[in-house]
């Protein structure tokens, strides 16, 4: 795709049109402000078909017509687009089309917003010569549980199927027969299941591809689209909700190449229906039952303010309950953790954890991460990586997570990258990933030891000889190297500082557009950390006095030394690691706060429960995991008894006797920006619609607000080398947990989605099943120091002989119950039936 | 065209459409590139995909001499053929079936053990060829179970129009009751009609 | 023996069906000695040389000089490939039949010899699925010049490869088309691909890639070993050398008879396929395959067989197959024959052809059902028109020109049938003379 990019002049219908030396002639009209009718071209799927033969021109020197969509430029060339031959071959294409098309449009969901319907009027013939019998087919019928196709309508763009080819590379959804004959389908008439197969329905340019959650919903003269950001996942991707009747209709994508390439996840496109799932908060409610919001924030301050004076402290006399707390913040026996949150709403609630309640027990993490100084090394802008650095780079290093589970658009991001720029693909990982396929060089190491797997892939680009090596080379000889690495490596001490070597190693601080691009583990996890979530950083990552992170708030709930516990967007019971201990943690507690969007077995164990608002309803901003500051906008409205969170959060703090000054989401984020240096005078207007990163704000002193502490080498990392995995022949078989995409409320609570709610599978080699005499799908627990899970067996060749991995989030087995940590001994016994 | 909202709401006349709220759970599974063990493919079927593959550069161009081992194997492009055929490859089933789809030869549906292609193109038309089609169909009977015949284009033999192709061997000039011969023959397994087999005619020009 | 009118160079010794093999190429014809000569004491560019000054002409269809072609391809370090068209699926061709089961190995010696030419170490025999038995004959051949090592690799001892493979396709006319060609032999459907890149600059696998017909291949050893100056003895100047040119439909001795270009068409017709039966008339003919604009008698019978005159009359020689229709042949059945086999044969991906093929049928069904009217008619011509020039390849055009042409030389015949289809005779009839009504003809 990219252009020759030397610029040339070419003449369209008499202009003169500047244009790129190489890109497509209708590219270069379209920026010319010249229209030229098409339905097949579409630059993001691919080489150009030339099939529909719609953007026919005239182009001096050639006799015949030439689609304008497959035709480069070249200087001087002189085009015709309105001529009487031009016009002739339009209207000829426009009646070829109609021959065989249904003109339903009354009954067509995408009547109104139909790019055949606007051509036909604005190209075609004006009425039809043919009066003989259309193509029959049984309509419509169910291309997928989501995806209904009516191959009537279809035009045979080939878009729907280059889309599946091209860049969701399922090659699922195919052309059947030939000719007239042609349909798209699928092999044996299965449902097309794949995780971005929605996007199909917005590329369709006909009635062909509708989605069941919107069919019969709503006609395009009585919607709204509202520009927002989906929060469903790390990836932020920019979406456009359909809205009627104040509510979300249909979510489809909006294009930011920085972000999303304008693709969408099925996650974020089907996910809104759980907007009003029976099971959503819709109003406080203390134990008893439901309660008026002022008496359930006077609890919530109250509860708070008494642990927070904690078991020593709280003397001076001077204080009679109101005003901030003035413990020694190691004292106070409160802590906050933060999940699903936006920036304003992460920055109020540290506010309030740190200077209402007097604790520095604030974390935004499920469970550990790296110190305060590691995480500002890793935030230096020359070693980060924009998303669209992925298109460009030379070798892309898969570390530790696999984008389609969690940050599904940046798998396609990575395909592309190898499809278009044949980037050389390096994965990392303990589970094998989507990515696999394509990939250059795979390492698989043992659950629990990405530490050691990253401090010796650091020392191999360096180029001493060991077990990382035979990755180590595509690293070394690529000019630009994005790394994307998924946070959870960093719960693992060293991973962090080990990642900061391979940085080093592979020149990323001298190399544009090298550089690191972490998916965290919740969607907004860099905003929070920036806007102070953090147990031994503030605001922009300031030095602070040092908390508990999450995993000691929860030893600390046990031990009694904490006592009260605000839970906010988070969901400790379904979504950290080790149930058992949290299950003990929650019911130690004296006073639990939870603010959620749905009920759930934590909300059942919270004393005070406060309702959140979803991603469609609240204002704010989030920051993307490159640093980009994107805005999430109202888009639908309220549950009547559902506040905005910030003024729910300020009006808490105000109880607590904190008067933050913020009562709206300008006066938040104003808040949020004085307080966090590198967000300096960023205005909501520079956000617009695409979002402002804020490292590529040239403002010099920028690189000096993140400020590098020498880091001590630690000594954990001195450890021995990857402990690769090994089929041991005593059986012993270690256990890696992951998230899968699926599980979790998005299934559960979402109609539409329902039926891809993932049941626990026990994926394990060929060789260890058999060793095992195990067979697929058979029932079978798997078990670890006295707790146990039920799970079918699912034999992948892929899976290193000696690992077995379980799927976090699944309710009734949810692999949190097990420990990932390190090697771990796991005995499979047949479930006797 | 009235606005819309709901299954069918103020315009009964709509289809109501019971997905419009919940996703189905699909009948069957999607169908992903299969592995191996799953598909059990016969020994030497892989054998012969895996040395079809080792022919090209590219292992994909193997993909029509797949689909026509895995049709003399089971008789026509079963499902379970193709899955097999795309474990060995290491591409989706749905790549296959696309493929097969296409070409007239590679059957996707059951057809008969001999299957008989009579051309209906324009030199045979001339001289008969509808009618030689209707004659094999007659002989044939209903029995689809040994017999699959079918008009064809241009089989690229118009010098002994009218012509039909056997069991992928070219026949003609044909009389129409020839037809019930051939099929006798076929049924007996027998040569079929020896004297009007393509492989026996001399050059035209020496006549 | 051959009739005084044909002049046997590709089909010499055919009639011999001990010339199929190893040995009988070599002892009749003196087989693969030119081969040997071109590898061990020829330049590539001496070959190339020598086919560019024969002014041998491609027998496909398209008519284009090969020597240039074949110097199209980019010189140097890459991955080169030849494919042979033997696809030979339009309605009239059976001449790369009779090529290639009569004489394999004069094909696989031209396959080496322009494989050197064209400096490619990768070829391949793209031949349809239908002939079964031909693709065995060549796998034979093949295996027969793999032995003896005029295949495989350091041929000859001349430090060069080949890879001769044989790949069937499996019944689809568009595979003729050198690019669907291409996509089909990488595995995929076989559609067209966009134009350019040419196959010559980016064709299989994205390499330089060589394409010609089985009877263009078959022609290179003889002008190598006799040169070109002898080659262009047979023909006529724009159109050099003999053709094996494919007759059928109403004449008595259908066949396939090597002449030389420019012979009158009148003999190919009348003295070598024995002219119509009995008492009955020419009414046209297809000069170059169904594809090709039909010609009436008057038109056509005294031209001389050339790309030149053909084209001039305003149609084509194409792959030199002549279609005879008599007086017996109602033209619009045999339309709408013509088109039923494009509309079946359109691959589907370009609108224009997979649409307008399809309407076109509809509407020739419904004349000769009588349910049409004269404006019908003006519609057919105007959707041809519409067709023509607008589509991927020119599959389409290949139908829209000769149901065009149909349609304005014998408009009458279209308005007759329109009044009464009962009136038209019975295109079965022309082999036996009895005149019957139209029931199963269509
Ligand atoms: C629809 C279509 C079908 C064709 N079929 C054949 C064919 O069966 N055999 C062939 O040699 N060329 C066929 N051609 C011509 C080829 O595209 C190509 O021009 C030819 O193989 C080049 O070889 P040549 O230069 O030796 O003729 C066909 C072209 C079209 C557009
Ligand atoms: S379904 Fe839609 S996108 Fe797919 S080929 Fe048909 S018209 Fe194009
Ligand atoms: S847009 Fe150019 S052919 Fe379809």
């Amino acid at each position: 795709m990219s252009p020759g990019g030397r610029e040339v002049t070419i003449t369209i219908d008499g202009r003169e049109v500047a244009a790129v030396e190489g890109e497509m002639l209708h590219d270069a009209a379209r920026k010319g402000d010249v229209e030229i009718p098409y339905f097949c071209y579409e630059p993001k799927l691919g080489d150009p078909v030339g099939a529909c033969r719609m953007c026919l021109v005239e182009i001096e020197g050639i006799p015949k017509l030439q689609t304008s969509c497959s035709t480069p430029v070249r200087e001087g060339m002189v085009v015709h687009t309105r001529t009487e031959q031009v016009k002739e071959a339009q209207s000829a294409v426009v009646e070829f089309l109609l021959v065989n098309h249904p003109l339903d449009c009354p009954v067509c969901d995408k009547g109104g917003e139909c790019p055949l319907q606007d051509i036909s009027y604005g190209w075609g013939p004006g009425r039809s010569r043919v009066i003989d019998e259309k193509r029959h087919f049984e309509k419509p019928i169910e291309l997928s549980p989501l995806v209904a196709i009516d191959r009537e309508r279809c035009i045979l763009c080939y878009r729907c199927v280059r889309f599946s080819q091209e860049v969701a590379e399922d090659a699922q959804l195919q052309l059947i027969e030939r000719g007239d004959r042609t349909y798209v389908g699928t092999f044996d008439d299965r449902p097309y299941v794949a995780p971005f197969h929605g996007n199909i329905t917005d590329i369709c340019p006909v009635g062909a591809l509708t989605s069941y959650t919107y069919r019969f919903r709503a006609r395009p003269w009585d919607i709204e689209h509202a520009g927002s950001v989906c929060t469903l996942c790390p990836s932020q991707c920019n979406v456009s909700f359909t809205v009627r009747d104040e509510k979300v209709k249909r979510v489809i994508a909006r294009d930011n190449h920085e972000v999303d390439d304008g693709w969408l996840c099925d996650r974020g496109r089907y996910g809104f229906e759980m907007f009003d799932a029976p099971e959503r908060v819709r109003g406080p409610r203390l134990k008893g039952g439901e309660a008026g919001w002022d008496e359930a924030i006077a609890k919530a301050a109250e509860g708070l303010r008494a642990a927070s004076r904690g078991r020593r402290g709280w003397s001076s006399a001077d204080n009679s309950g109101e005003g901030p707390a003035r413990t020694t913040p190691a004292s106070s026996g409160v802590a906050a953790i933060v999940g699903d949150a936006s920036n304003e709403e992460g920055f109020l609630l540290q506010r309030i954890v740190r200077e209402a309640l007097g604790s520095a027990h604030v974390d935004s993490r499920p469970s550990r991460g790296p110190r305060a100084d590691v995480l500002r090394q890793l935030a230096e802008p020359a070693i980060s990586a924009r998303v669209r650095d992925i298109d460009e780079a030379d070798a892309i290093l898969v570390l530790g997570t696999d984008p389609l589970h969690s940050s599904p658009i940046l798998d396609l991001r990575v395909r592309k990258a190898i499809r278009r720029n044949g980037a050389k693909l390096v994965v990392a990982t303990e589970r094998p990933t989507a990515l696999d396929g394509g990939a250059e060089a795979i390492a698989r190491y043992a659950p629990g030891q990405a530490a050691h797997f990253a401090s010796e892939l650091a020392s191999a680009i360096g180029g001493a000889e060991n077990v990382a090596s035979p990755v180590a080379e595509t690293l070394r000889e690529a000019d630009t190297v994005v790394v994307i690495w998924g946070e959870r490596i960093a719960r693992e001490d060293g991973a962090a500082e080990a990642l900061l070597d391979v940085a080093k190693a592979t020149g990323m601080a001298d190399s544009d557009g090298a550089g690191l691009l972490e998916i965290p583990d919740t969607t907004n996890a860099r905003g929070l950390r920036e806007a102070g979530c953090l147990p031994d950083a503030g605001p922009g990552l300031s030095e602070t006095a040092a908390g508990m992170s999450t995993e000691e708030i929860r030893n600390a709930l046990v031990s009694g030394e904490i006592t009260s516990l605000i839970l906010f967007g988070v969901d400790p019971l379904r979504d950290f690691p080790d149930t058992p201990a949290w299950e003990e943690a929650l019911t130690a507690a004296d006073f639990v706060v939870s603010f959620s969007m749905h009920e759930n077995a934590t909300t059942a164990k919270a004393d005070v429960v406060l309702p959140l608002e979803t991603h469609a309803e609240k204002d704010g901003t989030v920051t993307h995991p490159d640093g980009r500051l994107q805005r999430v906008r109202p888009s639908a409205s309220r549950p009547e008894n559902v506040l905005p969170n910030i003024i729910v959060l300020s009006q808490l703090a105000s109880k607590l006797g904190l008067d933050t000054g913020i009562d709206s989401q300008p006066t938040a984020f104003k808040a949020l920006t004085d307080a966090v240096s590198f967000y300096a005078g960023i205005a909501d207007a520079d956000l617009g619609g695409r979002g402002l990163r804020w490292q590529d704000r040239n403002t010099p002193e920028l690189h000096q607000l993140v400020h590098p502490a020498d880091r001590q080498v630690d000594a954990v990392r001195e450890r021995g080398s990857v402990e690769m995995p090994s089929g041991s022949a005593d059986g012993e078989l270690t256990l890696g947990t992951y998230r899968d995409l699926w599980a979790g409320p998005i299934t559960e609570l979402n109609p539409p989605l329902r039926f891809l709610t993932p049941h626990q599978r026990l994926e394990i080699s060929p060789r260890d099943a058999q060793r095992l005499d195990l067979k697929n799908g058979e029932a079978v627990r798997v078990s670890q120091n006295g707790n146990a899970i039920d799970a079918a067996v699912l034999i992948k060749e892929r899976i290193a002989p000696g690992t077995v991995f379980l799927a976090e989030g699944v309710s009734g087995a949810n692999a949190n119950g097990l420990l990932n940590g390190g090697s771990v001994q796991v005995e499979i016994e047949k479930v006797r039936a | 065209m009235s606005p819309v909202d709901g299954p069918g709401r103020n315009n009964p006349s709509l289809p109501v459409d019971p997905a419009v709220r919940e996703g189905r759970v699909p009948g069957r599974a999607e169908e992903e590139i299969p592995e191996l063990h799953e598909v059990d493919c016969p020994p030497e079927l892989a054998e012969r995909i895996e040395t079809l593959m080792g022919r090209y550069p590219d292992r994909r161009s193997a993909s029509i001499p797949a689909l026509w081992g895995v049709q003399e194997r089971y008789g026509w492009c079963t499902p379970e053929g193709i899955r097999q055929a795309a474990a060995v490859m290491r591409v989706t089933p749905a790549y296959l079936e696309s493929v097969a789809s296409f070409y007239d030869l590679l059957h996707t549906k059951p057809v008969g053990t001999h299957r008989i292609e009579v051309c209906t193109n324009i030199s045979c038309w001339m001289r008969g060829g509808d009618r030689l089609l209707d004659a094999f169909k007659a002989a044939a009977g209903g029995d689809d179970a040994d017999f699959f015949v079918t008009g064809f284009e241009c089989l690229g033999a118009c010098d002994i129009a009218p012509m039909a192709s056997i069991d992928q061997r070219y026949y003609g000039p044909l009389e129409a009751a020839e037809a019930g011969v051939a099929i006798e023959q076929l049924r007996a397994g027998d040569e079929v009609l020896p004297e009007k087999a393509l492989a026996r005619r001399g050059l035209a020009g020496d006549a | 023996m051959a009739h005084r009118l044909e002049k046997r160079v590709l089909l010499e010794h055919a009639s011999d069906p001990a010339l199929r093999t190893l040995d009988g190429y070599r002892r009749l014809a003196g087989g693969y000695a030119t081969m040997e000569r071109a590898y061990k004491e020829m330049e590539q560019d001496e070959v190339l040389q020598e086919l560019e000054d024969s002014g041998l002409r491609g027998r496909g269809g398209a008519g284009f000089s090969m020597g240039k072609k074949a110097s199209f391809l980019p010189r140097g370090e890459m991955a080169k490939y030849l494919c042979c068209n033997a696809d030979e699926s339009e309605p009239g061709a059976f001449k790369d039949r009779e090529l290639m089961q009569r004489n394999p190995h004069q094909l696989i010696e031209g396959i080496a010899i322009a494989a050197l030419a064209a400096d490619a170490g990768h070829a391949f025999i793209f031949i349809r699925g239908e002939y079964d038995e031909q693709a065995d004959i060549l796998d034979a051949a093949v295996a027969e010049a793999y032995e003896a090592g005029y295949l495989g690799t350091n041929i000859l001892g001349c430090h060069r490869d080949l890879e001769l493979v044989v790949h069937r396709g499996a019944g689809a006319y568009i595979c003729g088309e050198e690019t669907a060609l291409l996509d089909a032999l990488e595995g995929k459907r076989g559609n067209p691909r966009l134009k350019p890149p040419f196959p010559a600059v980016q064709g299989l696998y994205g390499g330089p890639t060589l394409i010609n017909n089985v009877e263009t291949l078959s022609n290179v050893p003889h002008i190598v070993r006799h040169g070109a100056e002898w080659f262009k003895g047979f023909g006529t100047e724009q159109s050099p050398g003999t053709k094996v040119v494919s007759v059928s439909g109403g004449v008595r001795r259908p066949g396939n008879y090597e002449v030389e270009l420019g012979i009158p068409t009148r003999e190919l017709i009348c003295d070598l396929a024995g002219g119509p039966e009995e008492g009955h008339e020419i009414k046209a003919f297809f000069p170059g395959g169904s594809s090709s604009p039909v010609l009436t008698a008057e038109e056509g019978l005294d031209l001389p067989y050339s790309f030149e005159a053909m084209a001039e009359a305003g149609s084509m020689l194409g792959s030199g197959s002549i279609i005879v229709a008599d007086d017996r042949v109602s033209i619009p059945h045999l339309a709408l024959r013509t088109a039923r086999f494009y509309h079946h044969e359109s691959c589907g991906k370009c609108v224009p052809c997979r649409e307008g093929t399809n309407w076109t049928v509809k509407m020739l069904e419904r004349m000769v059902r009588g349910e049409a009217t004269p404006m019908d008619l003006d519609i057919v011509s105007s959707v041809q028109q519409n067709i023509i020039g607008h589509c991927l390849c020119v599959l389409g055009d290949s139908m829209a020109m000769p149901v065009g042409a149909m349609v304005r030389k014998f408009r009458d015949e279209f308005e007759a049938v329109m009044a009464d289809p009962e009136l038209v005779l019975d295109p079965h009839a022309v082999v036996r003379g009895a005149p019957e009504t139209l029931g199963a003809s269509t």
